[in-house]
């Protein structure tokens, strides 16, 4: 990284999330010896790989000061297409890129409603996503998608040195776009939009380009989280993907991205996206109710952007 | 070439009010040519004209000899103009060398941001002006406003900037940060950069500039090399021979202070104001830029609180927590920016003008009485001749002095004891403005105590019994009778303390 | 055009009726079954489910800075079940449980407007949150002990209780008559008539302005989340009691709907703009569609489809009109 001042700012933020995981595993690992064995972290870690993804492509539109909601129906839509295409026996090849494509669109109708048509995110993407379910329901006929080829199951689930491959792929993704946000123009133009979009006009940033290419980049990686989806639960349902959209936003804020746009790290996306899966898998671990789950994670969020709101204004003064 | 820039006969105009008239303007490589004059004297609008924020109506632009076309703020940036403002516009989460670099970053053959070679140039950049450059990569909102500031000269000078416009830079800066400035400055001068520095603090001009013109009312009213002029012959300049018209008023006044102001305080924006104002009274307040008169008035509304002083209304002290409180008590407050502040554009005439005095329009269960508050529209449509279709046109579509008219009935209809205008005819055609004037002064003679808060000279200079003139939060003189001259008040605002005639107050 | 285009824009309500008029007349022409008073009235019943959210978030999105309630829904259930679980899990007095899921509501309301108000949290982020926190506790309440860990509906009622949501007066339901059209009365009377409406107005359509005329703003903007609690928690009552049943799943996806009906009616998403009859149009078009898709053999998913193109669509054309007018 390149900004040490920044850094030491952000650190803050991202050890206090760190340091949560680490406690939440201490306490769960004390209240219950499920948690630490290899098969309940390799599940977790498993969980995780599709919401860690979805955060880095989430966490790139929030810095911008948008929000997508619609990334729930994007995986599900992606999982449908993806689905269709595998028990079709088509090639695994053409299968990626068509779960990378269908995201990619979506995203890209997104983008271009927001950036050139001056529509709100909020309704955009809540538009998209009932839009998207109806179509879902359509090309699934209103039945399951199941039996999918083992071949392509070992991205959902296979492992390698004993970390499953999603995980190993969301690594490499993250690791790609955090040098791509610390490193490249445009990467640096997504803070500065999110940060000042008058000073960034004036500076020359192609706001609108800009714009379009996270919402773009979040569409793709849903599609591509539609296939590990796919992959790992094996079905495809006409409610898959449905929620999804609070977790990837809850990982998200929960690391320390603003809600107010300009700030945030991807890294700090991951821990999000940590430390909501441990919290989920605890909670049933210990037997609280799935149905908690809202709840926990609606109270975490506000909880989360309060302190953004009181640190904004804190600096302000 | 003699001249890097050269602007020729520039016309430009608002509605229907004339900004700049055929004004010339010249700068060479080099210098430091200063440009004054009061608000209003269209030096930003001249300034936004060159840095590609506004077009001319009229007129030629000459950069570099040749004639160019600045239509829009990268343009400018581009062919070599760089402006640094009063309020710096900056990405506070990120780094100085980024807000220094981005949008024309450093890249490395794969196409990164050489990180490196960019912290190179901006260190060699720095300590060619003689600057620390330690903090880098610091994050910009940590830097004090005068360190934000040299960055973006920094940044100008990576655009390879030959013309730097400087508009009102020391403002927000510390003595010790100004000089550091005025060092830089000189280097850059040094460097053949060709610099446009804005200002009202004429000591400063003195202190920086090689040449300096003078502009008021739209004009260039002088143009000298700074050893050929003396600080009283710009004055005289920016003052001008006024024609001021007279008003006739009855002149009635209270015995008893209405509003009486001892010692208010808020910093950075005001110290130690103290005043009286009579029933009956028009107080005017002059000041230019940055001066704290609107902080004063909005305090007095009750929108601030002060850190200390007092403030006694109608003969009891008070202290204002919310305007519903203010208003209760009988203050109304005209803001500045009526857009923003004083209307709702998309809402009726009515509307905007009963929307201030609702509470007492309304009959049993909360509903308003429609026909009072058509009546108590019309009834101020017609004294203030206001223009417009009928009541439930919405406010946007109306002339800017028709707007006005509109938030001063609004304010009207509450039938204050106290009104307080903020720059009540900026923006406002002639014939309107002399209206309203008129207006003011009649409000007067019923027995209103009226503050106005103005920039334009002329018209404090006709309105008010007394004037009170502020610099940078302080006030530097009152005015009354003979001594309420265009001169005396130019020389108090540009911050000359000036012994003070008339009551400031106990 | 241009002159067409403005007068659109000025007359939305005007827009509104033509369109209903004439979904209606190509509805009655074309699909069987549509032009009967059974299935007429029978349309207006769900019109006043969805209707009564659709009217909660025009009070929210009028008063502007971002307004928006996309917890309607979830609180709608959350009533649903605490009505459903009072009377008849625990076997309290109906009467009384309806007013405490009312109280309820209003409660829930209060708390998003006291978040929006008086943290700076953005409006869609606090009823984001709230939107799964209450999802989630109705599902939790729904769980009946006696039966295992399953969110499951209640649905033993006395007679009476069915009453407002299945009875009719000279074949119009009780609903319509006796709740819905006195809550539009009296909203009408609130925004068109009331120093409420005006302050509404005054602080969706410029809030600087308002606080410097001396309006409480977040007074107002508290009231208008209250009252979307109050009228959603309305709406979950009468549904349970049209179907007999509390069902913690029955308010999914209802915020995107009355939204798009605000958005339709012309509801600015800025704030500020909008009037009640337009919304009320908007709920009968949505309503008229529903019904004549259904009618038509359509599968019921794609109502929602229509819907998102529909809110899309309504927001943007609404962008497109802005740009031309000058402020």
């Amino acid at each position: 990284m390149t900004n040490t001042g920044f850094r030491k700012v952000l650190r803050r933020r991202e050890f206090t999330v760190l340091g949560l995981i680490v406690l939440l595993v201490v306490l769960f690992s004390l209240t219950t010896e499920r948690f630490m064995s290899v098969s309940n972290l390799s599940n977790l870690l498993l969980q995780l790989a599709g919401t860690a993804i979805s955060a880095i492509g989430m966490t790139m539109v929030i810095i911008t000061g948008g929000i997508d909601v619609s990334v729930g129906s994007t995986l599900g839509m992606a999982s449908v297409v993806a689905g269709k295409l595998l028990v079709g026996g088509y090639s695994p090849f053409l299968v990626l890129l068509s779960a990378l494509g269908t995201g990619l669109v979506i995203g890209l109708f997104n983008g271009t409603l927001i950036a050139f048509g001056n529509v709100p995110p909020i309704i955009v993407t809540l538009g998209m996503m009932s839009i998207l379910r109806s179509l879902m329901y359509q090309l699934l006929g209103g039945r399951w998608i199941s039996g999918i080829p083992p071949a392509i199951r070992v991205i959902g689930l296979g492992k390698w040195l004993g970390v499953p491959i999603s995980m190993w792929i969301t690594v490499v993704l993250i690791a790609f776009f955090t040098y791509f946000l610390s490193s490249r123009p445009l990467g640096r133009a997504i803070y500065a939009v999110g940060n000042n979009p008058e000073a960034a006009r004036v500076s020359g940033i192609d706001l609108r380009r800009t714009t379009l290419f996270v919402y773009a980049i979040l569409g793709a990686l849903a599609g591509f989280a539609g296939l590990v989806y796919v992959a790992r639960t094996g079905i495809v349902q006409t409610n898959t993907g449905s929620g999804f959209e609070l977790e990837v936003i809850a990982a998200v804020v929960l690391g320390g991205t603003s809600i107010l746009g300009g700030r945030g790290t991807i890294i700090g996306s991951l821990l999000g996206a940590f430390l909501v899966g441990i919290i989920k898998n605890g909670m049933v671990l210990l037997n609280v109710p799935a149905l908690s789950e809202g709840l926990v994670v609606g109270v975490l969020i506000i909880l989360s952007v309060m302190i953004d709101v009181i640190r904004a204004r804190g600096e302000r003064s | 070439m003699e001249y890097i820039l050269e602007c020729r006969k520039i016309f430009k105009s608002f509605g229907g009010v004339q900004a700049l008239r055929g004004v010339d303007f010249t700068l060479r490589s080099g210098e430091v040519h200063a440009l004054v004059g009061e608000n209003g004297a269209g030096k930003s609008t001249l300034i936004k004209i060159i840095s590609g924020a506004l077009l001319p109506d009229r007129g030629d632009i000459f950069y570099m000899g040749q004639p160019v076309r600045i239509d829009s703020p990268r343009k400018a940036q581009e062919i070599g103009i760089s402006t640094v403002y009063q309020e710096p516009l900056v990405y506070s989460e990120l780094s100085v060398l980024e807000n220094i670099f981005l949008g024309r970053e450093i890249r490395t053959p794969w196409g990164n941001i050489d990180w490196k070679r960019e912290e190179e140039q901006a260190r060699s950049l720095f300590a060619s002006l003689g600057l620390p450059h330690h903090f880098l990569r610091e994050p910009m909102g940590e830097l004090s406003v005068g360190l934000q500031q040299l960055v973006l000269i920094a940044k100008a000078l990576v655009y390879e900037a030959k013309v730097i416009i400087f508009d009102e830079p020391t403002a927000i800066l510390t003595e010790h940060e100004t000089e550091r400035l005025f060092t830089i400055i000189r280097k850059l001068r040094d460097q053949g950069v060709g610099i446009i520095y804005i200002s009202h603090r004429l000591e400063e001009i003195f202190r920086i500039a090689d040449r300096v013109t003078v502009m008021r009312d739209g004009e260039v009213r002088g143009e000298f090399p700074i050893t050929a002029v003396d600080r009283a012959k710009i004055v005289e300049l920016m003052a001008g021979k006024l024609l001021v018209e007279e008003i006739a008023r009855r002149g009635v006044k209270g015995d008893h202070p209405l509003l009486s102001v001892q010692g208010l305080t808020r910093r950075p924006r005001f110290f130690d104001i103290s005043f009286d104002l009579f029933p009956g009274e028009i107080l005017g307040f002059f000041g230019l830029v940055g001066s704290g008169r609107t902080d004063v008035a909005q305090t007095i509304f009750g929108l601030f609180r002060p850190e200390s002083g007092k403030v006694f209304f109608d003969g009891r002290e008070v202290s204002f927590g919310s305007p519903e409180e203010a208003m209760q008590a009988g203050i109304a407050y005209l803001p500045e920016d009526r857009k923003v502040q004083g209307l709702f554009p998309i809402q009726s005439v009515a509307y905007n003008i009963s929307v201030a005095i609702l509470r007492e329009l309304v009959r049993r269960l909360g509903i308003v009485d429609v026909r009072k508050e058509r009546d108590i529209a019309e009834k101020h449509i017609r004294e203030l001749n206001i223009k417009t279709p009928n009541l439930k046109t919405r406010v946007y579509s109306l002339s800017g002095g028709n707007q006005q008219k509109v938030v001063l009935a609004k304010w009207l209809s509450v039938t204050p004891k106290l009104l307080i205008l903020d720059e009540p005819t900026r923006g406002i055609d002639v014939a309107s403005k002399s209206e309203i004037h008129n207006l003011i002064a009649h409000l007067a003679d019923q027995g209103l105590a009226i503050m106005v808060i103005s920039s334009e000279l002329p018209e404090i200079l006709k309105m008010s019994d007394r004037v009170i003139v502020m610099h940078e939060g302080r006030i530097t003189g009152v005015f009354e009778g003979p001594e309420k001259t265009a001169e005396n008040i130019i020389r108090a605002a540009t911050g000359e303390r000036m012994a003070v005639t008339g009551g400031v107050g106990v | 055009m241009k002159r067409v285009l403005d007068y659109i824009v000025e007359n939305r309500v005007l827009f509104l009726l033509v369109l209903f008029v004439a979904l209606f007349v190509v509805f009655a022409v074309s699909v069987p079954g549509f032009f009967t008073f059974y299935n007429l009235t029978n349309m207006t019943q769900y019109g006043v489910e969805l209707g009564l959210l659709a009217l909660a978030e025009m009070l929210v999105i009028l008063s502007g800075g971002g307004g928006i309630d996309l917890s309607v829904g979830s609180m709608l259930t959350i009533v649903a079940m605490i009505i459903g679980v009072l009377i008849g899990r625990v076997g309290l007095n109906p009467s009384l449980s309806i007013l405490l899921g009312l109280f309820a509501g209003a409660g829930m309301g209060y708390l998003n407007g006291v978040l929006v108000s008086y943290t700076g949290i953005l409006p869609f982020i606090v009823t984001l949150a709230s939107l799964y926190i209450y999802k989630s506790l109705a599902l939790i309440i729904a769980v009946d002990p006696r039966f295992g860990p399953n969110p499951m509906p209640v649905s033993n009622f006395p007679e009476s209780f069915y009453f407002v949501g299945q009875y009719r007066i000279a074949g119009i339901p009780f609903q319509v008559l006796c709740i819905f059209i006195p809550v539009i009365l009296l909203l009408w009377l609130l925004l068109e008539k009331s120093i409420f409406g005006r302050y509404l107005y005054g602080v969706g359509s410029n809030e600087k302005a308002a606080l410097f005329s001396g309006i409480n703003v977040c007074r107002v903007r508290v009231t208008v989340y209250t009252l979307s609690g109050i009228l959603s928690a309305l709406s979950g009552w009468i549904i349970t009691s049209r179907i007999a049943s509390a069902r913690p799943d029955i308010g999914t996806g209802y915020e995107l709907q009355a939204i798009t009906i605000a958005v339709l009616g012309g509801v600015s998403i800025k704030g500020g703009e909008g009037s009640i009859g337009g919304v009320v149009l908007g709920i009968a078009i949505i309503t008229l569609l529903y019904n004549g898709m259904q009618l038509a053999g359509i599968h019921q998913i794609w109502q929602l489809g229509s819907l998102g193109v529909v809110l899309v669509g309504s927001v943007l054309l609404n962008q497109v009109l802005l740009a031309r007018r000058k402020i």
